[in-house]
């Protein structure tokens, strides 16, 4: 909930209680409700006079029995404390603050927001659109006044130019994606800006760097922020008669398996570690990625050097004659350190090397890290300076560091200095690391001012000069003596590459990020060019519904296809059992994908489980049980499913497989939520045993594996539809994590409308794998489907 | 007293269903999140101040909007005053309801029963 009156709150209570008078959906997005300064309680967020939950389907007023004092309570657990009883309060005439669908009007009556409708304004409310509340609700994001009138207004309802094919030139490119990042900025900003907690507890420690850090938890909701280590928050402590008020910035370092953030503070002096309670966080907001996206399209526009004149017009979609590169190719596509290549590898490797631009599609568990690596070390190998490689993710850029360095190449990985507390698996290949470590007596004078700034928190003045000039000085050496350089593609906007050229450029996942964040490593002098990806995987995560409909979400990757450039397609998959590839196979790949590992190699060997066909670890577990509206009113939620999904985990468990084999993934926060907590309470193992079992959505968990997988499909409706299952791309997600076996739990009535979930169910039914009943007595089922709806194209 | 509910009509029962459930089941969320909060952790803090009760007009003590005057009932509202925290320090709020809401009325219900026995 947000906390200061800046109108968001009165977006709030309006979505509330809009919702309301519409009686079409619950929309709450918000359980906490701020008045208005006009309302008769003046600006006030409500709460439990007791226990201070802001819940407000939770809160009611109670009155003294005798006089005219009424507090508010919440029902959970305050209302039932038995020792209230005794007091002066009168529990039982508890009066919820949502009665009869309504909000209770006496409390937000006056306020200039709220206005109990006139006849006439409830005869238009009635003619509201459900897309017309979408929008209002969509402009409070950014104007908490905005009315329906609003809507009408020129400029506010217009779509944004959205994206085309072909570009005239780089400023038409500008005029269309410069808009469209400004448009998801401003929500990100938004967004976060409004995640701010009071109430918070904190617990204090020492780094080892001697920096102070703050634990506590930051209740992960069913919203979509998550935090990341590297983002910065603002620790506050508000005041009181004994302390001043306090705050901080500082970076998250970590965030612990019990969801507890490690915050790291700037501020080494006075630091309230007396206190424990009351402390309130606030997000804090970088423009930085958004700004280095809009410099990219800028230095494309002006700059003529950066990039090649080929690629500049084969990224504009112009034609241009057909270009080879004449470098001698190498004997051997492998590379020292790397597992051998197989056919389709050694083909792409070569491929590569000899074209200007080109695109290499890695469906799941082809080895596109492994290719990606080879390819790398080939264009070291070729003395055209160094080799930039980037890819959306930290995780990823870490991943293909490790593998290029593990074929002799001098490699350095550039961290956000944000991040550099931030624990990596590469770390010894982390600039900053290597900064501290250079052990040359050249460096003397740099470490001994650092071991300084580390024993006192600072440095004089003319010391702080110092070692900054003799810090610069040794990051450009570091980084000028590398082969390859590795950031994600964001952080090769950081100014210590300014002054660096980089002729050619890999990025990895780049189906995954969006156009300017691509271009961002690209325009640095780039004449060569590797996208590597999976256009049938999912796309970047656009938070701006306005941006994403005018075509934000589409890679640059995807635009080049679209154009006709034919991805190079990796073919062996070594992840999936052969009978969990083959649906993925002939259903997103055209039937290319081919098997590296045996049905042997995937034998659960020892695992006892009842898969219903021995020798095929897979089923379709059919479910009946409705979904609902999660708590934030965002999301949804299907209790039977989770009732069953802990069943299977505790089955595998009990079989003999270990957690950290197991996955539960499922489309909606609201369920995975709602897992995390089912499993805690009602797993019947020890409780540990569940808590490290790994429950996240399917769009977290792409680039990810695990022996197992439970998938969750949550939908379950009559007519609302399957939302998310909707996008094929996340059902080729879902379906490709899995090594060893997959239980799959959903609603066949409901999920065969759509043809694509039609033919996985018929492909599970043809193989006997389609079931129901009690797990330890599973049953083919007769369910029948429904006929899919449109032809998917 | 203005009642809402009687105005908001000709909503599709469909749409009513939806809603209801959909409300149902938010509700039914909401109190599950918070059972498992143990109720013998929680300390009870809900002592109406001296002051309060008294009718106290010493401003230090606590912040009354301003109304010295507690007519009980004007215009058909009940003035009540709402007690609230700002940190830790207890304050109140006076406001005005309606005579006719459920809060008023099941109050006096509550009183009416309590002098008839
Ligand atoms: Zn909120
Ligand atoms: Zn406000
Ligand atoms: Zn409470």
């Amino acid at each position: 909930g947000r906390r200061a009156c800046g109108g968001g709150c009165r977006a709030q209570l309006r979505g509330v209680s809009w919702s309301w008078h519409r009686g079409g959906r619950v929309r709450a997005k918000h359980k906490e409700v701020c008045l208005h300064k006009d309302s008769p309680l003046g600006e006030t967020i409500l709460e439990c006079y007791n226990c201070g939950c802001r819940n407000v389907f939770l809160l009611g007023f109670i009155s003294a029995k005798s006089e005219n004092v009424v507090v508010l309570l919440c029902r959970e657990p305050c209302l039932n404390v038995n020792a209230l009883k005794d007091m002066n309060w009168d529990l039982s005439q508890w009066c919820p603050l949502i009665d009869d669908r309504c909000f209770l009007s006496w409390l937000v009556k006056a306020s200039s927001f709220y206005q109990i409708p006139s006849e006439q304004e409830q005869l238009r409310a009635r003619q509201i659109s459900a897309q017309q509340i979408n929008k209002v609700e969509e402009l409070w994001k950014t104007n908490p006044d905005a009315a329906l009138e609003d809507l009408e207004k020129p400029g506010v309802d217009d779509e944004p130019q959205p994206v085309v094919l072909k570009y005239e030139d780089a400023y038409q490119y500008q005029n269309v994606f410069a808009p469209l990042i400004k448009l998801e900025a401003d929500y990100d900003k938004m967004m976060k800006e409004s995640q701010s907690k009071d109430n918070v507890t904190v617990r204090w420690d020492i780094g080892l760097n001697k920096k102070r850090v703050a634990y506590f938890v930051f209740p992960k909701e069913d919203n979509e922020l998550r935090l990341v280590p590297g983002d910065e928050l603002r620790l506050r402590y508000p005041g009181d008669s004994a302390h001043p008020t306090w705050q901080s910035v500082g970076h998250v370092i970590k965030l612990t398996a019990q969801e507890e953030v490690a915050l790291e503070l700037r501020a080494s002096q006075g630091v309230p570690t007396e206190l424990n309670v009351g402390f309130s966080v606030d997000f804090v907001w970088k423009s930085t990625s958004f700004d280095r996206m809009q410099g990219a399209m800028k230095t494309f526009a002006v700059d003529e050097t950066s990039v090649s004149g080929y690629i500049y017009h084969h990224l504009l979609g112009h034609e241009v004659e057909h270009q080879i590169i004449r470098n001698t190719l190498p004997r051997r596509f492998g590379a020292p350190g790397l597992p051998e290549l197989n056919a389709s590898q050694v083909l792409a490797v070569k491929s590569v090397l000899q074209k200007p631009v080109s695109l290499i599609q890695g469906p799941p568990g082809t080895g596109k890290t492994v290719t990606s690596a080879a390819i790398v070390y080939h264009m070291a190998k070729q003395g055209q300076g160094q080799v930039l490689v980037c890819a959306p993710s930290n995780v990823a850029v870490d991943q293909l560091a490790e593998k290029i360095s593990s074929t002799g190449l001098k490699v350095v990985r550039l961290c956000a200095k944000s991040r550099e507390a931030v624990s990596s698996p590469v770390e010894h290949l982390t600039l900053h690391y290597q900064v501290r470590h250079l052990d040359t007596s050249d460096k003397s004078e740099l470490h001994k001012l650092q071991q300084l700034k580390d024993e006192q928190g600072e440095l004089s003045s003319s010391d702080e000069k110092k070692y900054k000039a003799l810090k610069r000085a040794t990051e450009r050496e570091i980084l000028q003596s590398a082969d390859v350089i590795c950031c994600t593609c964001v952080g090769a906007g950081d100014p210590r590459l300014s002054n660096f050229r980089f002729r050619q450029v890999l990025i990895d996942e780049s189906t995954q990020s969006t156009e300017p964040e691509c271009l961002i490593p690209l325009v640095l002098g780039v004449k060569q060019v590797v996208l590597v990806g999976d256009h049938c995987q999912l796309g970047p995560v656009i938070m701006c519904k306005k941006a994403a409909r005018a075509g934000l979400a589409q890679s640059l990757f995807e635009r080049l296809v679209i154009l006709g450039v034919k991805p190079f397609r990796l073919q062996v998959q070594y992840r999936m059992h052969p009978c969990l590839s083959e649906f993925p196979s002939n259903c997103f790949y055209e039937g290319t994908l081919q098997n590296g590992v045996t049905v042997n190699e995937r034998q659960s060997s020892g695992i006892d489980f009842p898969w219903p066909v021995p020798n095929r670890p897979m089923f379709f577990y059919v479910q009946m049980g409705q979904e609902e509206i999660s708590a934030s009113g965002t999301s949804y939620l299907n209790r039977t499913e989770a009732a069953n999904v802990e069943k299977i985990v505790t089955t595998f468990l009990r079989s003999g497989v270990v957690p950290s084999q197991i996955g539960v993934i499922t489309p909606y926060e609201g369920q995975r939520a709602y897992i995390v907590n089912y499993m805690s309470r009602n797993g019947s193992l020890r409780q540990q045993l569940y808590k490290e079992i790994e429950v996240a959505s399917v769009d977290s968990f792409q680039g990810r594996e695990k022996d197992y997988i439970i998938l969750s499909c949550v939908r379950s409706n009559e007519h609302q539809g399957i939302g998310f299952l909707n996008d094929p791309r996340r059902l080729n997600v879902a379906l490709t994590r899995a090594r060893y076996g997959i239980v799959i739990l959903g609603n066949p009535k409901v999920l065969s409308k759509q043809p694509l979930w039609n033919s996985l169910l018929t492909h599970y039914k043809e193989h006997e794998c389609l079931v129901e009943g009690p797990l330890n007595n599973l049953k083919q089922s007769m369910v029948q489907f429904q006929k899919p709806k449109k032809i998917y194209n | 007293g203005v009642e809402i509910r009687q105005k908001v009509v000709q909503i599709d029962p469909k749409e009513q269903e939806d809603f209801d459930r959909e409300l149902k089941a938010l509700l039914q969320e909401s109190l599950e999140s918070r059972k498992s909060e143990a109720r013998s952790r929680l300390t009870l803090n809900m002592m109406v101040p001296m002051n309060v009760l008294e009718g106290s007009k010493d401003p230090r003590a606590i912040e009354s909007e301003s109304g010295e005057e507690t007519v009980d009932e004007e215009g058909g509202n009940v003035r009540v005053k709402v007690l609230m925290k700002k940190g830790h320090k207890q304050q109140t709020k006076q406001m005005l309801i309606p005579a006719d809401s459920s809060l008023v009325q099941s109050t006096k219900q509550q009183e009416a029963a309590e002098l008839e026995e």
